[in-house]
């Protein structure tokens, strides 16, 4: 745009050699990466066409470049006072002014621009974190895996979360999604007494609010208490027959107290529900391995092997398989395995 | 009918703690680990305990090692000073009365250690002339001490040749070889001492994990008679694997006739000796398949037990670690391998939240089922910082054996405490199993067994073609089998005597089969009483 920027103004002071001469020579050193000359070169082209918008949108651009906002900002609204329709100009201004953490006088200017990305983060900059979710989304549409962009988005929705959790907490606190948002900012802090506190409240109010036993689960778990896990996860599971997290959870809490039998149920379930999950088939391959159920424990470690392998839980899966043929006698295999297991280990 | 209930409602309910803590007069004994602002590892690691009648008079004497001073001056070699009375290692006879006497000056023991800092105990009579010795190991020199049989002991550490150096941690006399002689095996951590320390987990400053520090290598040293021991640390193959050693427990797994050695690793694979019969060992954890968890994770070995918790006749294995890994028990499967049996055995769902030191399989309600003591506490002083979930201070567990199941029970003492060391044995020759329990920076806790109605034989071995002590004896009693010794747990030395719970038989058959080869059997035996089997001149 800009480089169009310089043509047009090229034609237009085609009479004026002077002029000519001093953008030829901002070209010149703006290509060298000699900014400073190249701002100095179009102060001048300003200087002798002060009523050329386009003079100063290129000034303001290489300012803009040059990192000097200030400056870059003062020549973008000379240009727009110049000629209010310069999209171009209304996109540099934007970016200069978001660059000095003005993003509130940025917005419109790049509201004007169309440029979804600028726009996002300077929505989110404003705490307009829907529209920054929706601008950044669509922009990283167009660039997909820009860190920037990603950056932002991920902000822009922990902080829409934030506001969400910090509304209903101070508007409804003794609801029980309050007590239950509370439970679990207290659980990702392990700070588990207050957290358990949070939790009962919320089941006080709700006995069969969604996610709150399966939560409370997690956090019993956390504190490696297997029984209390049990028990909610269980709970959850019966509240939410097509969790298939739930089941999951529940299988690993029976696992855990040695209750292979009943833990396979839950797992088989869990693995009907939601097939091929890795930690659902190693589980699986634990808990037939723990009753003795070989060929059970070998099918489930060989799927989970397909679907994932090279991955720490593939490494487990590995090790269940070698000590499985060593005890079969399957010396060939189970050194394989070992190989794959210490593989993995050392990648 | 009300009354009926209630006694119904009591049976569950209402059960008495196998345990009460008691504090026996005179045993007065405060463990000075010197924790600084380095976060030294070795101040949290100390607390050595023994049981062992010293003096022959039938009643079980204490021996307490304490770790030393630390100056706490940064980048500078510390000192150990131990001068002052407060560091010095303990002896404490037990009185007729219950009561205990501080003999440690008049024993010998005193100003002890002097530029070590103490860590460990193993008590046996090494040159079989009927009086139990000490060998005390340290970060530092270890020390060996002959019972002189008048009371004293006499530092003859040099002349036996066994001070080892570097960090040595547990340690237990054992005959590998069967020759009538008991030898000796130290565990050492690391290579590591104050001048190498490191800063670690900034900005919350922590103790290191072990891996931030190289390994090194066990020591065994055969025992070759008249107060010698010989050094056959790369000879044995014992040397030939680097590890992280913090406990050591001595058993026959294959039944060959020799005894293993399985060495609890800290935060690596461990190790399981096997000893070849011909003087050498070849380490075999992982084909055994003790080196790890079932997923294959390493996990931190610290206190180890290696005994039959199932009654098939076969020694199992149990681990101690830190919280989030659960307690690792291998099933003695038969034809050398194990199977990881941690969570079919209930010890999922009450060992992992908690980090374990000292314990052992010991049936302490004499109901025919090795149940299990574990003393507890985390490594980090400051866990809390970083996971406020886990804990600094716990109580010890102690988890009752079901036929093979384990059921957590009250141990008779909620109060959190850094536990370390623990050393079974009874105390007050009643019968019934008691525990002494050391704490990091803190005085010893006796567990004193309530007693029961349960029945029990408590066996005294006298070895005559065997080490004098019987230790690596398989004694069988009414279908449990129990291996004499004095090691296991971390740091601490059992008492040596053979106890079995007998439930309500009113007999027991008792079988001895000695290191010597040598097979003995007593049939119709009174229960309830100590005997003293003496091992026969000739094969029966």
């Amino acid at each position: 745009m800009i480089a169009v920027l310089w043509i047009w103004l090229a034609w237009q002071a085609a009479p004026n050699n002077e002029l000519l001469q001093h953008v030829k020579a901002g070209m010149a050193a703006r290509q060298a990466g000699n900014l400073k000359e190249a701002v100095a070169e179009f102060r001048k082209v300003t200087e002798l066409a002060p009523t050329l918008p386009a003079a100063f949108v290129n000034l303001g651009a290489v300012e803009l470049q040059d990192r000097d906002y200030a400056e870059a900002t003062k020549a973008l609204q000379r240009a727009l006072q110049l000629q209010p329709d310069l999209t171009g100009a209304e996109q540099l201004l934007g970016y200069s002014l978001l660059a000095q953490g003005y993003a509130a006088d940025a917005l419109p200017h790049l509201e004007k621009a169309g440029d979804p990305g600028a726009l996002g983060i300077a929505q989110e900059e404003t705490g307009h974190f829907p529209d920054a979710i929706q601008n950044l989304s669509k922009a990283l549409e167009q660039h997909p895996g820009d860190p920037d962009l990603l950056y932002y988005l991920g902000r822009a929705s922990g902080l829409l979360s934030k506001q969400n959790f910090d509304t209903l907490l101070a508007t409804q606190p003794d609801s029980a999604r309050a007590h239950l948002a509370e439970a679990e900012n207290l659980a990702v802090l392990r700070r588990v007494p207050e957290a358990e506190k949070e939790f009962q409240a919320a089941l006080r109010l709700r006995p069969d609010l969604p996610g709150a036993h399966l939560e409370l689960g997690k956090l019993y778990q956390t504190a490696s208490d297997w029984t209390q896990a049990e028990r909610e996860f269980r709970a959850a599971a019966q509240l939410e027959p097509g969790d298939a997290e739930a089941a999951y959870r529940l299988g690993s809490a029976l696992l855990e107290e040695g209750k292979p039998k009943e833990a396979r149920v839950a797992l088989d379930r869990s693995n009907s529900l939601l097939p091929k999950m890795p930690e659902t088939l190693y589980s699986l391959g634990q808990a037939a391995s723990m009753e003795g159920d070989a060929a059970a424990a070998e099918q489930a470690w060989n799927e989970q092997l397909a679907v994932e392998d090279h991955t720490p839980l593939a490494k487990k899966a590995h090790f269940g398989l070698a000590t499985l043929y060593r005890k079969q006698g399957k010396t060939a295999e189970a050194a394989k395995q070992m190989e794959e297991y210490r593989e993995t280990s050392h990648p | 009918m009300f009354k009926r209930w209630l006694l119904l409602f009591c049976a569950s309910a209402c059960a008495a703690a196998v345990f009460e803590t008691v504090k026996p007069p005179g045993l007065d004994f405060l463990h000075q680990n010197s924790p600084t602002r380095q976060k030294y590892l070795v101040e949290t690691m100390g607390g050595g305990v023994a049981l062992l009648d010293y003096n022959n008079d039938g009643l079980l004497d204490v021996f307490l090692v304490n770790s030393g001073k630390i100056e706490d001056r940064p980048r500078a070699p510390e000192t150990f000073a131990r001068n002052d009375p407060r560091y010095w290692n303990r002896l404490f006879r037990q009185n007729p009365d219950g009561s205990f006497t501080d003999v440690t000056k008049q024993a010998g023991l005193a100003q002890a250690g002097e530029g070590n800092y103490g860590m460990g105990v193993a008590a046996a009579d090494y040159d079989n002339d009927g009086y139990t010795d000490l060998f005390v190991t340290s970060l530092g020199k270890n020390v060996l001490y002959h019972n002189n049989g008048d009371g004293t002991f006499t530092d003859v550490t040099a002349r036996a040749g066994v001070a080892g150096g570097g960090w040595s941690v547990s340690a237990g006399f054992f005959d590998y070889d069967n020759d009538g002689k008991l030898d000796l095996f130290v565990t050492r951590y690391m290579e590591w001492d104050t001048a190498h320390s490191k800063s670690c987990n900034e900005p919350i400053h922590m103790y290191c994990p072990p891996g931030e520090f190289p390994a090194t290598t066990n020591l065994l040293y055969h025992n070759l008679g008249a107060g010698r021991f010989q050094d056959v640390s790369a000879k044995s193959g014992i040397a030939a694997i680097k590890g992280r050693a913090l406990g050591v427990a001595f058993n026959d797994y294959d039944g060959d006739g020799f005894p293993d050695v399985f060495v609890a690793n800290d935060g690596m694979e461990e190790f399981l000796f096997h000893n070849n019969g011909n003087g050498a060992f070849t380490e075999k954890a992982l084909d055994a398949g003790v080196a790890l968890s079932a997923d294959g994770s390493p996990f931190s070995g610290m206190g180890v037990d290696f005994r039959d918790y199932d009654n098939d006749g076969r020694p199992d294995i149990l681990v101690t670690d830190l919280a989030r890994q659960t307690y690792a028990l291998f099933h003695n499967e038969g034809h050398g391998t194990f199977q990881y049996q941690s969570l079919q055995a209930g010890l999922g769902a009450i060992s992992s939240g908690s980090s374990g030191w000292g314990m052992r399989f010991e049936d302490f309600d004499n109901d025919g089922w090795k149940d299990l003591f574990v003393a507890q506490g985390h490594v980090m002083d400051n866990v809390e910082k970083v996971d406020p979930s886990l804990h600094w201070l716990e109580p010890p567990m102690l988890a009752l054996n079901q036929h093979g199941h384990f059921e957590r029970a009250d141990a008779g003492f909620p109060t959190p405490v850094a536990g370390r060391g623990a050393a079974f044995g009874d105390i007050n020759n009643d019968g019934w199993t008691d525990v002494l329990m050391s704490v990091l920076g803190g005085r010893p806790i006796l567990f004193r067994n309530r007693g029961g109605t349960n029945h029990w034989l408590t066996i005294t071995l006298r070895g005559t073609q065997s080490n004098r002590d019987g230790f690596g004896a398989i004694v069988k009693v009414n279908g449990q089998t129990q291996y004499a010794g004095a090691a296991g747990s971390y740091l601490s030395s059992s008492d040596k005597r053979v106890h079995f719970g007998l439930d309500q038989a009113a007999k027991a058959d008792v079988e001895v089969q000695w290191p010597s080869g040598i097979d003995q059997k007593l049939t119709g035996v009174a229960v309830d009483r100590f005997l003293t089997i003496r091992e026969p001149e000739n094969k029966q």
